[in-house]
């Protein structure tokens, strides 16, 4: 193919060239003018030169280099994959409603209010918008093409045709980007705000952009060709169409026997209706997201401008309430076990490290002071270490609760939450009672300034990353199953040979386990333990995040434990200095209110609001906002049929049957 | 019996109950009952609605402790044993109203039956060693197998989660469910139940299958009539927890105590009239 | 001794208002197998709703208390006016939180339940402040002098009110048709149903029954302790449930057995010396640690005697 061919596009490629291009320059140009993209790269550059009024340090410089590249680059080749996965059916306008309402959105609102309330009004906008589609979808009579009728076989021309509209996509899209940028930089230039020796960078940049496209659209091309159905392969007659004809056992053969496969597969498979939400694309929002989430500390600067610091630690206390949700979703999602006092191992975990990474022990012990140095090293198998003690309560705390029925474990587990704290509160000849443990050393890790936020905001990062990777491990084992087998239908359960005292005390200790880690973690950043750093009301919190996220659901739990932690935290505390300044509405919304309730301040109301939302949730959607698949089919099915009560299900204290039940 | 099952008899009986007795409170659900179940015997328990048979086969799975007297599974005790223990052992059962996990898939349910089979541990789990990973492959092949018995449907549907499906879809999972923890005696508690008649007839057939292919020893109960004389080598039955009768189907329907307690004493009479 | 006698005696006094809030608890827990979180913050609104009643009555912190008859008049409005408000409040939250779950499974309206508490405790917040709240003290206080022990004109009082209370429940329970059909709700829902008898209505009434007496609770605790805060139902709630559990959950007179063991419990409690002081206790004196005490009973029994010491519902069917 020469050249011209692969990039003249033809006339039908030609619409999806303008559908794609429109769609995703706008969000990126947004990105690079309105918000930062520009200045990030501008600041970096002239740094390079020695110029400029922001001094950054090689590393930081480097670290900026790659997200701009890793950015564009991405974006890019995203560009290439979609324009050559996308199979036409679905038109531009909608394309652009869609990319308009879940890109362009969330970038203003968070660009205007900030991360967390840009977030947070995105939850308010999206349902809204997912009403209003299906009520347009409705009205119009709409019905979206059938994804399974799409699962062609692509023969060589066909291919061909992909890889030339991979390229194309890619080439064009960086010559329109180029071109945009050019002017805007040249706007800039005239109108005085952009340095010369940048405008010079700039033309470099356009002739240099459209290259790297051709070479990034291709590179969409490939993973696009990559995710297609290849012709049948002839050697032997059991494989039958697979990706790259590679010989499949007969058990995927079985297995893709089952229609859901086959949805799976519609989704996967290149050409694709929709493009954007096919796993090929998956790919390219995750390493932007990555990449975003890496190197935030780094770009946090340009991006909200002055306070990084005390985001960044917030963002590090939001961390180990990820951390402490999905431990708790252990409890609660997978094995379905309610606590209510999970804040007890939490504390146990802050306190191990309490002790021990301070003079308290020594202190205890009447030995001599350690060297502060080596018990900071300490923290690293501390975190292993406390973890492990938390486990073990959590264990020995789980034994009296094995036979208790749904409702008195709670409360027995309450009562542990209650109970922990206070022995920590009054065993003051250990713990330092009220006044609690100063001086607890943060970790030690050479080149790291603990005293700023930014090493802890990495430390929790990794320890979230290690945590969701090993409840993703146990989710999908044998132990994970045998918990949600518990969680289900115990008696089913132990009547297939899962023995549930052991289960049910793997989970406590398990989830126990996640908590100690966060309880280090929690020590070392504040410097500190004491008592009322831990109260009953945190393990309703910790609950409320599992149960609002959605039980059971990895993802669920996550976005639940930032949703609560933004809105106890942040939010509430946002709209009070919102509602501070006269000219803001939020003023005279909250001088109505404070007229019949003196003393009356958002941050007050929060566990209203935390009520508020936990029946409304209970009511309206138990499966919280990012329901396990499992979960939706449950909570709403069950309203249909009648739940039905095994006549092994007796309320403990009915004498008879349940204390005859052993299990 | 066959000549096949007679010469299996060379040990002793596969289940034994002796003199089982039990109270809830001062109400005796079971009582005095003795019972015996040879290997590869399909064996049914029948008896008017409250007689205690479901009773039974929670004793036999240690769901409730015996008030007194002894159950024996080859030879060997199950008394005090926990009920994962009895699956151990080599006892599964269904329930009469299908207990699958519903909030798991096809698959998943089978494969939750596999617990005993399989030996991964937390550890296992969370490091995914390659013998656990070849571990959990081998017991999904192993659950497609296991769902092959009913034909090519199950297996189509593996990745559905089981509230969707089909009440006697249903309690083939369970079925499955319950033989993929590789026993030697199945107890199935009205596997019939709620069928109708052509799904009653497949269910016959495979519960005969079940036997004669998978070499099982099956306790069931059951209380269609039709299906408990069809399919059964022997029958038990009970009342009020006591055994009043047993033997081989053409006695048992012959039986004047059968007949009352089902029919109560004036059906005596019309009962036999309609038998012959 | 006296010290033992003395403790006796003011742990009976609380005992029994704890005995009135377990009623609510029994009842509800009994009848449809829910712990209702909030009614322990129904409890304290009752606390509150009396405070307004006084001041209402012009009766406040510096003004001086009524006498004779206008007493009798101001406590009968007070103690009528508190369980109504109370009654109200248990059937809303009944309808609007807890009965759309009824048939959900079991975690929904447990988390419905601890939502709506979340919600009570702020109203509080909102209505009277954060901090604690002065009871003015309308009900003379004489002491009598017993031997060696001291019991005061308000103890008696509580007492006795609890008593009424508890013995117009029973009677309401074991002699009146409602009565009947709660214990025919309790015992099999469905069967109930089919006999005829309204269950939604039932439960309504049993709410409105149980959220009653902890309104009448809230008044006598506000006559005996003077004071009261927006998080005072919790921990008090989570203390009268264990008492119904100790007497047995569903069992009316388990309920104000229970009550009365874990005031006296807790008020013993308060005897275990100082551990700190050399000799066997508890550090800092058992006092800091009567929760931890309460709690570690409820587990006991949970343990050991999951049925608690009266406890009996008859056997379900197979």
């Amino acid at each position: 193919m020469s050249i011209a061919n692969t990039l003249v596009p033809a006339r039908d490629t030609r619409a999806l060239l303008i559908k794609w291009i429109v769609g995703l320059l706008v969000p990126i140009a947004v990105f690079t003018f309105v918000w930062s993209g520009e200045a990030i790269i501008n600041n970096a550059l002239l740094s390079l030169l020695g110029t400029g009024n922001v001094a950054l340090g090689i590393s930081l410089f480097i670290q900026l280099a790659i997200f701009i590249l890793i950015l564009y680059a991405t974006v890019i080749a995203l560009a290439g994959y979609l324009v050559a996965a996308d199979s036409g059916q679905r038109g531009m306008i909608a394309l652009w409603i869609d990319i308009l309402v879940f890109v362009l959105v969330p970038l203003l609102l968070v660009i205007t209010q900030g991360l967390i309330i840009g977030l947070a009004l995105c939850a308010i906008v999206w349902p809204l918008f997912f009403l209003v589609r299906r009520r347009f979808a409705k009205a119009l009579h709409y019905t979206p093409p059938q994804p399974l009728q799409n699962l062609q076989i692509l023969d060589a021309e066909q291919r061909a045709e992909l890889m030339s509209r991979g390229i194309m996509g890619g080439f064009w899209f960086s010559v329109a980007l180029a071109v945009v940028w050019l002017v805007a930089d040249l706007i800039f230039y005239i109108t005085g705000t952009l340095p010369t020796i940048l405008l010079i960078l700039a033309v470099i940049r356009t002739l240099i952009l459209p290259v790297a496209g051709y070479f990034l659209g291709r590179l969409g091309g490939v993973i696009a060709l990559r995710r297609t159905l290849a012709q049948k392969d002839n050697g032997n007659g059991e494989s039958s169409t697979d990706r790259a004809g590679r010989r499949i056992s007969k058990r995927r053969q079985l297995q893709e026997l089952s229609t859901s496969h086959k949805r799976e597969e519609a989704r996967d498979l290149v050409p694709n209706d929709l493009p954007l939400r096919s796993t090929g694309a998956q790919r390219f929002y995750l390493i932007l997201i990555v990449a975003f989430i890496l190197f935030y500390p780094v770009i946090d600067p340009f991006l909200f401008s002055f306070g990084t610091d005390g985001r960044l630690a917030g963002y590090g206390d939001a961390g180990y309430y990820v951390i402490l949700a999905l431990g708790l979703n252990i409890v609660v999602g997978f094995a379905g076990l309610l606590d209510l006092g999970y804040v007890a191992f939490f504390a146990i975990g802050s306190y191990a490290w309490g002790i021990i990474g301070s003079t308290q022990l020594t202190n205890l012990l009447s030995l001599p002071p350690i060297n502060p140095h080596l018990l900071s090293a300490l923290f690293w198998p501390m975190i292993i270490g406390a973890a492990l003690i938390a486990a073990f309560f959590g264990v020995l705390l789980g034994l009296p609760t094995l036979r208790l029925r749904g409702d008195y474990l709670a409360i027995v587990t309450l009562g542990f939450g209650e109970i922990v704290p206070i022995v920590f509160l009054e065993l003051d000849k250990y713990t330092n009672g009220a006044n609690g443990i100063v001086g607890v050393y943060s970790p030690a890790f050479p080149g790291a300034n603990w005293l700023s936020a930014t090493p802890y905001y990495y430390l929790i990062l990794g320890l979230i990353v290690l945590t969701i990777f090993v409840n993703i491990r146990l989710r999908d084992s044998r132990l994970g199953r045998a918990w949600i087998a518990i969680r289900e239908d115990e008696i089913a359960a132990a009547s297939s040979g899962i023995n549930l005292r052991n289960t049910k005390l793997l989970a406590f200790g398990a989830g126990a386990f996640f908590s100690g880690i966060a309880g280090a973690y929690h020590a070392a950043k504040l410097g500190g333990v004491s008592p009322d750093n831990f109260s009953l009301g945190d393990s309703i919190i910790f609950l409320a995040m599992v149960v609002i996220g959605g039980i059971g659901s990895i993802p669920g739990v996550i976005v639940g434990a930032l949703a609560v932690y933004s809105i106890n935290l942040f939010l509430l505390a946002q709209l009070d200095t919102l509602a501070a300044d006269p000219s803001n509405p939020l003023f005279a919304v909250h001088n109505a209110i404070a007229s019949v309730f003196p003393g009356f301040t958002f941050g007050n109301i929060r566990n209203l609001i935390f009520g508020v939302l936990l029946v409304v949730i209970m009511i309206f959607r138990p499966e919280g906002l990012i329901p396990s698949a499992r979960r939706r089919r449950e909570l709403h099915a069950a309203a249909d049929e009648q739940v039905e009560v095994g006549a092994l299900d007796v309320v403990p204290g009915a004498p008879g049957f349940e204390d005859e039940v052993r299990i | 019996m066959s000549v096949e099952q007679a010469s299996e008899h060379s040990g002793g009986p596969l289940l034994e109950l002796n003199k089982v007795t039990k109270y809830f409170g001062g109400l005796a659900a079971v009582q005095d009952l003795d019972l015996q179940v040879w290997p590869r015997e399909i064996v049914s328990v029948i008896g008017p609605n409250g007689a205690g048979k479901t009773t039974v086969f929670n004793l036999i799975t240690c769901l409730y402790r015996p008030t007194s007297g002894d159950i024996r599974l080859a030879e060997r005790t199950l008394v005090g044993l926990s009920p994962d223990n009895v699956v151990r052992r080599g006892i599964a059962r269904t329930f009469q109203n299908i207990r699958l996990f519903n909030n798991m898939t096809v698959l998943e349910n089978v494969l939750v039956g596999q617990h005993t089979q399989l030996k991964a541990n937390i550890l296992g789990a969370v490091f995914h060693p390659p013998h656990v990973v070849h571990e959990e492959d081998e017991a999904r092949r192993r659950a497609i197998e296991l769902l092959s018995f009913f034909g090519s449907e199950l297996i189509e549907r593996q990745e559905e989660y089981v509230i969707n499906l089909s009440y006697a879809d249903k309690r083939r999972v369970e079925i499955a469910r319950a033989l993929a923890s590789n026993p030697r005696l199945l107890l199935l508690d009205e596997p019939t139940a709620g069928m109708n008649e052509a799904e009653t007839l497949e269910a016959v057939k495979y519960v005969r299958r079940l036997r004669d292919e998978l070499r099982l020893t099956i306790l069931l109960i059951e209380h269609k009539l039709t299906v408990t004389m069809g399919i059964s080598d022997r029958i038990s039955v009970l009342d009020y927890g006591r055994k009043i009768a047993e033997g081989l189907p053409e006695e048992v329907r012959r039986n004047e105590k059968v007949i009352e307690a089902y029919l109560g004493k004036g059906a005596k009479a019309e009962e036999q009239e309609s038998v012959e | 001794m006296t010290l033992f006698l003395q403790e006796l005696v003011n742990g009976i006094t609380t005992g029994a208002i704890y005995a009135l809030i377990a009623l609510g608890y029994t009842m509800v827990y009994g009848i449809i197998e829910l712990l209702n979180f909030a009614h322990g913050d129904i409890f304290m609104i009752g606390t509150f709703v009396c405070v307004s009643i006084f001041a209402a009555f012009g009766i406040t912190l510096s003004s001086s208390p009524p006498t004779g008859l206008a007493l009798v008049g101001v406590l009968l409005v007070t103690l009528l006016g508190s369980m109504a408000v109370c009654a109200v409040l248990g059937v809303v939250i009944e309808r609007f939180a807890y009965r759309p779950l009824r048939n959900a499974p079991r975690l929904a309206p447990l988390i419905s339940a601890i939502g709506v508490s979340l919600i009570l405790e702020d109203v509080a917040k909102l209505w009277k402040g954060i901090n604690f709240i002065t009871v003015p003290q309308i009900f003379p206080q004489i002491f009598y002098h017993i031997g060696p022990i001291t019991i005061s004109s308000i103890n008696i009082l509580v007492i006795v009110v609890a008593v009424v209370l508890m013995i117009a429940l029973q009677w309401l329970v074991t002699r009146t048709r409602t009565g009947r059909a709660m214990r025919a709700v309790a015992q099999d829902r469905e069967a109930a149903a089919l006999m005829g008898v309204n269950v939604n209505r039932i439960i309504a009434i049993t709410f409105f029954i149980g959220a009653g007496l902890a309104g009448a609770a809230g008044l006598i605790w506000d006559l005996q302790y003077g004071t009261t805060i927006f998080y005072l139902g919790f921990t008090l709630g989570l203390f009268a449930f264990t008492a119904a559990v100790l007497g047995g959950i569903g069992n009316i007179v388990g309920a104000m057995l229970g009550g009365v063991l874990i005031g006296v419990i807790e008020a013993l409690a308060t005897l275990i010396p100082d551990s700190n002081n050399g000799g066997i206790g508890l550090p800092h004196g058992g006092a800091p640690w009567h929760e931890a005490i309460i709690f570690i009973v409820l587990i006991l029994i949970l343990v050991f005697r999951p049925s608690g010491l009266l406890g009996q519902r008859t056997p379900e069917k197979v």
